[in-house]
Parts: structure tokens; sequence; C-alpha cells
């Protein structure tokens, strides 16, 4: 839409979320949904962050607290199970991380650029706790 | 009426489909975004929104991107209240008229606004909206402060903070005055239902935006909502700040139902209950009541807190 | 539970403001939100006892301002219906932030705007102050003279507003007191006519449309504000008169009631004329009558439409003439007067480039007598026998003391 006219949009500065009838949108998950291109979650803010969050399933016990306090709707989670992080919409900001019980954390953060498998390869060992 | 949803835990929660997208411009780390999503994802019922204007609203509906999954509108800084009050009573007036395109839907109307948008500049657009008995919920999203513009004071803005207008200085520890009672005003017009939520607390929050959403009429909701960018703490830190606004009882978790019966909805046990001075501790806006000439101010803010905390629950007993 | 109609004489004896609270009821408001001001007021209170009495369905909102009028209005508009409220004076300067936001949200709302004078000094009578205030507020305003006026005017109002091609609020306007408050003998339609006139509300974007959520009232900065503010101007001045001429022929040819874009009065010869709006407009045709008597080739030029500005059907109603009054009923501020200017971004290309001069008056409801219209016509005829304006370009007529002239 960068270059589009003063003639080619619609009045009102109107924006429309879905393609078509919308249905019942609460009761369907976003990948079965028929966005537009004006909704965000269309875009991505994958180039605001510093730290990303890297998920080690294994550690997970699908509590969903990284659910509920993710402020960018950027952990996924499909039929009570965790199952990955939206990285398009993920900002970096840690909480996810900072709200994960498990020992050692399922969720840690990471330079942008870190690698992924071999982050997970060499995951921290569960702590003791000093007495 | 349609069906409240079901929400026994945290993994049934978790099933919810998001109305609310990302990809929008708010900090991160925000709590405004939390706040929205468990209001939202409290209801399947279909939604009309607005927001005034504010972080939330900025952030949510620059163009040609919209981060909003049911319909919303934005007018002005001041009257997001009005803008779903007049919604309501199109929807009321084409009902009697029938001509709703979709005669079924049992939409629920919510405004969302910070605590300058409803304790300052909105304050009598919302007194009218309460007054006048509409089916509708406001939600604060408080978070002291003018965030949006940079930090000026709001009238929520608590004693002793440093905001851009009411610095902290050589000769000044910043804002000189106390925070607006706004729930106790709100419960004040008789509506049948106003409360305190945090985000931290969901199940709390969840089970008070469904009672909201259910009762005829009007909703004030005030929700804590850590900023930090302007109380200044780490991004990863909201829900730590957020466990401590409630946990030290600076915000704490209660409900007035029809305008005088108070019930706190969180009680933390006594050993679990955190000084405030390590809720001020944790942001950079009260550093400057760790100086030796405004460590009273400290004390003053702990009594402050008891004294409150003790009201409330004089408040509950006398079940009046 | 269906309302009941009401039963009207042909011609029932009303003041404008009942007039248009009748054409509210009659083209089935959906929802009035409103806040009450003299001289305003009696439109909604019109409403409210329709609503009550069951002549009519829908919601009337009673709120705490005007501000919150209009916002409640933009609201209820977006939901998708029809809205309608009314307002005056300080009423309509609490709204302006609002009246912005509802015609870039391209919101078919209509005001009713009974004029008043703006404070300080506080006065409750007519002029045309507040209409001033919003003419760059992208509305469409439609300017009635008389309690007839105000009836008609408001079904054309809502018949232009609402076509989805325009989709532009609109108000309409009518002198406080002198209008709103003078009961006369007004042609009335049946409900059903009326209300087939205007024809059912067709929504468009409507937020109550569950199954198309929809964005209003966006943020749109550098990169987008422009286009869209240049949209909003494009339909503004290609898509409303032929609108409006549209609704008032098929308006002509169910009533007999012939309304103009640019209403002229004795202009096919004329020398001299006076361009004027509001009920001055009568009172000038009336003297221009008596000028033609005594020799004067005197005209009438009344504003129908003033946003959008009909600049060409103006000039053209100005052809041949030789010199002109304009009138303007509002302190001008530092400023030669709204009508002054725009008569002459009218006429300064022109070929014949007629005289042109500027006369403010009526302000907080002072008299216009036909005697300052005489004295009026009589300036102009003696611009024209001496081939140049005579006097000052600026002058306030009927104010006590010195004369004041300016420019």
């Amino acid at each position: 839409m960068a270059n589009t006219g003063w003639d080619e949009f619609e009045i009102g500065a109107m924006l429309r979320t879905f393609e078509g009838e919308a249905g019942d949108i609460a009761g369907t998950l976003q990948e079965d949904r028929k966005y537009t291109e004006n909704s965000s979650f269309s875009a991505s803010v994958a180039d605001w962050r510093i730290e990303k969050p890297i998920f080690a399933k294994d550690y997970c016990i699908d509590c969903q607290f990284c659910w509920i306090y993710c402020p960018d709707m950027s952990i996924i989670s499909r039929d009570k199970k965790m199952i990955g992080i939206d990285m398009d919409h993920c900002k970096g900001c840690g909480i996810c991380v900072e709200v994960c019980p498990t020992n050692p954390k399922s969720l840690l953060m990471f330079p942008e650029q870190a690698d992924e498998e071999a982050e997970l390869a060499q995951w921290p060992a569960k702590e003791t706790k000093e007495k | 009426m349609s069906e409240m949803k079901k929400i026994k835990n945290l993994k049934e929660f978790s099933t919810s489909a998001d109305r609310f997208e990302g990809a929008n411009l708010l900090c991160p780390g925000c709590a405004h975004s939390i706040i929205v999503r468990e209001v939202l994802n409290a209801t399947n019922d279909d939604l009309i929104l607005s927001a005034s204007t504010g972080c939330l609203e900025v952030c949510t509906a620059v163009y040609p991107y919209t981060s909003w999954d049911a319909s919303w509108i934005h007018i002005g800084f001041e009257n997001g209240s009005t803008a779903v009050a007049g919604a309501e009573a199109m929807y009321k007036a084409l009902k009697t008229k029938k001509r709703l395109k979709q005669p079924d839907r049992n939409p629920k109307f919510v405004s969302f606004a910070g605590d300058g948008a409803s304790y300052d500049i909105g304050f009598q657009w919302i007194s009218g909206c309460m007054e006048r008995g509409h089916n509708m919920m406001h939600v604060v999203l408080d978070n002291e402060v003018y965030a949006n513009t940079g930090g000026q004071r709001s009238s929520s803005t608590p004693i002793g903070s440093s905001a851009t207008t009411s610095p902290a200085g050589r000769v000044s520890y910043g804002e000189k005055k106390n925070k607006k009672d706004m729930v106790a005003i709100m419960a004040s017009h008789g509506i049948p239902y106003s409360a305190q939520v945090a985000p931290n607390k969901w199940k709390d929050m969840v089970k008070k935006i469904q009672h909201g959403m259910e009762v005829d009429g009007p909703v004030f909701i005030n929700a804590v909502s850590p900023c930090t960018t302007e109380w200044k703490f780490d991004p990863k830190d909201t829900m730590l700040l957020t466990d401590l606004s409630t946990d030290s009882l600076v915000f704490p978790l209660y409900e007035i139902i029809d305008g005088h019966e108070l019930n706190i909805t969180y009680r933390p046990k006594e050993k679990d209950i955190v000084p405030v001075e390590e809720y001020l501790a944790a942001q950079g806006r009260f550093k400057h009541l760790f100086k030796d000439q405004y460590k009273y101010l400290i004390k003053e803010w702990q009594e402050r807190v008891d004294a409150n905390w003790a009201y409330l629950n004089r408040r509950e007993e006398a079940r009046v | 539970m269906a309302f009941d109609k009401m039963e009207l004489r042909d011609i029932e004896v009303w003041d404008g403001n009942f007039a248009a609270a009748q054409a509210l009821r009659q083209c089935q408001i959906d929802v009035v939100a409103a806040y009450p001001i003299t001289p305003s007021t009696p439109i909604v209170e019109g409403y409210a006892k329709f609503l009550s009495d069951n002549y009519v369905e829908g919601e009337f909102v009673m709120v705490e301002s005007e501000h919150a009028a209009m916002s409640g209005c933009i609201g209820a508009s977006a939901a998708g219906g029809r809205v309608a409220t009314a307002t005056s004076s300080q009423g309509f300067a609490l709204m302006v932030e609002t009246l912005y936001q509802a015609s870039g949200m391209r919101l078919p709302i209509i005001l009713n705007v009974v004029n008043r004078a703006l404070a300080a000094p506080l006065n409750v009578n007519g002029d045309h102050s507040d209409m001033y205030l919003g003419r760059d507020s992208g509305w469409i305003q439609l300017d009635a003279y008389s309690p007839q006026g105000a009836y008609d005017l408001n079904f054309i109002a809502f018949k232009v507003a609402e076509d989805h091609d325009v989709r532009l609020p609109a108000m309409v306007h009518q002198d406080g007191f002198m209008t709103s408050h003078t009961a006369q003998g007004v042609h009335t339609l049946s409900d059903d006519v009326a209300y087939n006139f205007v024809g059912d509300f067709k929504p468009m974007n409507d937020m109550l449309d569950f199954e198309h959520p929809v964005t209003h009232g966006v943020q749109t900065e550098e990169d987008w504000h422009f286009e869209h503010k240049a949209r909003q101007h494009n339909d503004m001045m290609t898509k409303v008169l032929p609108k409006i001429q549209a609704a008032f022929d098929d308006f002509e040819k169910l009533t007999g009631r012939k309304y103009n874009i640019v209403e002229r009065y004795d202009m096919d010869d004329a020398d001299v004329a006076v361009v004027c709006m509001g009920t001055s407009v009568e009172t000038a045709r009336e003297v221009a009558t008596e000028m033609r008597a005594k020799g004067i080739k005197a005209g009438v030029v009344g504003i129908r439409v003033v946003r959008p500005f009909p600049f060409f059907e103006i000039a053209e109603a100005l052809k041949g003439v030789k010199a002109i009054a304009a009138l303007d009923r509002s302190a001008p501020g530092g400023a030669p007067g709204m009508l002054f200017n725009e008569l002459a971004g009218c006429l300064f290309n022109s070929e014949e480039r007629p005289m042109l001069s500027g006369y403010v008056y009526g302000l907080g409801g002072r008299d216009l007598t036909k005697k300052h219209l005489v004295d009026l016509y009589t300036e102009l005829q003696a611009n024209v026998d001496a081939g140049k304006v005579t006097t000052q370009l600026q002058q306030f007529i009927g104010v006590r003391g010195p004369k004041l002239a300016f420019l």
C-alpha cells in the first residue's frame, strides 16, 4: 500500500481486519483466519529484538504462564500445550523467561544472532537451591 | 443471554483465540497488552471496543494497520467511553427496530483508556456514561502517568513519583499530591459493579470481567498497568512489578457491588505481604526517595497503604 | 412495539425549532445524543417528547455536554444508524473537536445549528459566529431562512449526507430566535411521504456488523494524513453539490417547493446586489423590490449551501452585476469577513471584476432594518455611478457610536 494515491483507499481511513465474513472469530484460531493486509498480524516487529527467547520443549510443563503474560500474543499454545514462539510478533521483552517456573527454565533469552540448535544443545542444567 | 465462557484454569484459558494482534507498537514488556488480552479473552461474545487517545490507541491503529479483531473506534482523548455509549445506544435502537444484521449476537461494549484519559481529561465523559446506565464497561489501564506524551503527572500519579511535570530535583521529591481514588468515585455513581484488577492475578481479573459483562448496567474497572518506560524498570520485570504492586497492597484487589458492598478479592498471607519500600525500590521513578532527606516519605507511604488496607477491611466487614 | 404515525394538517403553525423536531421525527432518527442550549434546545426536547409519546422509535441519550453529545453521535453513527442532534453557539464551540472527527470518519450525522453569537460578552441571540466557526470542519452546511426551510432542509440533509457517494455529516442552520422561535405557517409532508423521500438508512462500515469488524478513527501521520484529507476534500468539492441539486429537484417534484444552491432574487438585470444568509435574505428581498420602484436595479443573492461553497454558482448568479455587498453576520476578528473573502475569491478572476464591499451587521441579534438596507443599496448605486467603491471596504452597520469602517 506504500504508494497508494488519495483516490485508492476506503473513505474515512477505515480499516478492515478480515477478508470476507469473519465468522466466529473467538472460536477461530489465527491460522484459520483470513486476515487482510491491514491486520497487524500480517506485519512483523522481529527487527525490534535485541535478544530472543529460545524454547526448550523438554523442560516445559505447559503451565501456560508464558502464554497468559506474553504482551505480544507470541506464545503459541494449541490444545493446552505450548508449542512455540511467534518470532514475527515477539519483541524480545523477556517476560516469558521471568515467569517460567521450571528448573531449568524452558525459556531463556539469547542474543538475536544466537543459533537455536547450538543453544538447545548446551541448555543449562537444573539449579540446586542453596540451603 | 449467551453462555459465559468457562475458564476453570490457565490451561483451559490458553485455548482462547486472541482478538488482539501482535506487531502492535506498544513497548516491549508493556502491561497494557496483557490486560487487554485478559479482558477480551474473558468472553467469546462479540465485542464493540474503543480506546481513548493514549499508548494503547496510538500503538494499535496506526494506518494502514489495525491490531483489533473486533470493531473498534477512537475519537479523542476524552471521549472513548462516550463513543462506546453511543454505539450501545445504537445497538438498543436497532434491536428495538429489528434492524440488527445479526440479531442473535450478544455484544459486549468495552472502552479502554489510560489514567490520564480517565482520571483527568475524560473524567466527565466517564461519569456521564456511568450515571446514565449504559450497558458497557470502562477499563482504565492505570500506569499512573501520561506515558504516551512522555511522562507527565496525572491525577493518578502517586506522591513522590518523579514525572516530567513534577520532577524530583535538588529541592523537590517529585509529585506532591496523593492519587485520586477513582474506583470509589465511580462506585459512588451507584453502578452495579466496580473493581480494581491486576494482570498477574489473571483468575481474579477474568472473574471480575465476566461478572462485569453479565451485569446489566455500567461497569468500571481499574487495572494496574506497570509501565516499563515511565516507572523505569527492565521490560522483563513487568510481572514482577505487578506482583509487587498487589503484594505490597499498594494496589489492593477488591470489588464494589451496587456502589456500596465492598469485597476484598485478594488477601495475601501476612508473611507474603511485601513492604512498600520494596515496591518503590524496584522503580526508577522513586529512586530519589531513598536519599536520606526523603526517606520519611517511604515511611509515610507505608502508613498510607496500611491505612487504606485497614479501611478496605473495615468496609468489607461492615457489609454496607 | 411499533410507533404511531402523526396526523398533520397541510399547513401547521410551527417555529423553526419545532419544524426541525418534526423533521427528525419523520426521518425516524435512531439515536439522538444531545445537550441543551438556548436557542436550539426545543429541537431535541421535541424528539424526546415524540419518543415518550411513541411517535418515533429510537434512543435519546441526554449526555453531560455538547462535546459528549457529538461524541455519542459519532459512536452511534459508526455503529450504523441514523443520527442527529442540535446545538448553538457555546455548545457548538465545545463540539468543534468532534466535528472534525465526524467528517474525517465520514459519518453522516445531521446537526441542526440554531445560530447564536459567541461569548464574550455572553449573548443568546442570533448571529452567524457559530456557523462561521464550523466552516472548515468538513461538514456540509445548509442554511434555512425560515421555519419552512428548517423543516425542508433536514430532509435534504439526510438524503445527501447518507448517500454512499457522499458520507459526510451535514449541518442545517437557522437563525436563533428570528427563525427558531418565530411561528409561521409551515407546509407539511405526511409521515410516509417524508420518510420515503429520505429512505431507509443504508449502513456502511458499521461497527454492529459483527461479520465485518472495522477499525474507525485510526492514526495517520505524514505518510498518510494528506491523502485522506485530500480524498475528503475531493468528495466535498466534486460529489456534494450535484447530490444536493438532485435532492432539490426531487423535493420540488414532491412538494412544489423549489430550493436552489444559490437563491437568486431579481438578479437577471441587477446592477447592484446584496449577498447574505439567514433571515436577512427575506428582508433584503423586500427592500430590493422597493429599490426597484425607486429606479435602482437591485437584486439579492441568498447563500443556501455554505459548504461546499458554491464558487461557480455564485459567480454565475452575480454575472453582470456592477456593485456587490457581502453581508457578514459574524465579528471577523481582524479580516474582511468570510463572505467578503469568498466572494472576492469567486470574482477576482472574472472578466467584469465587479465592485465588492463588505458590511458587518446584526451581531448578537441586533436587527437588520429595512432602513439599513435602503442605505446600503443607495451606497452600492453610488459606487455604480462613480465607477469605483466610494466607501471603505468594510463597514459596520447598526452599531451605536461614531461610524465604524475599515480598509
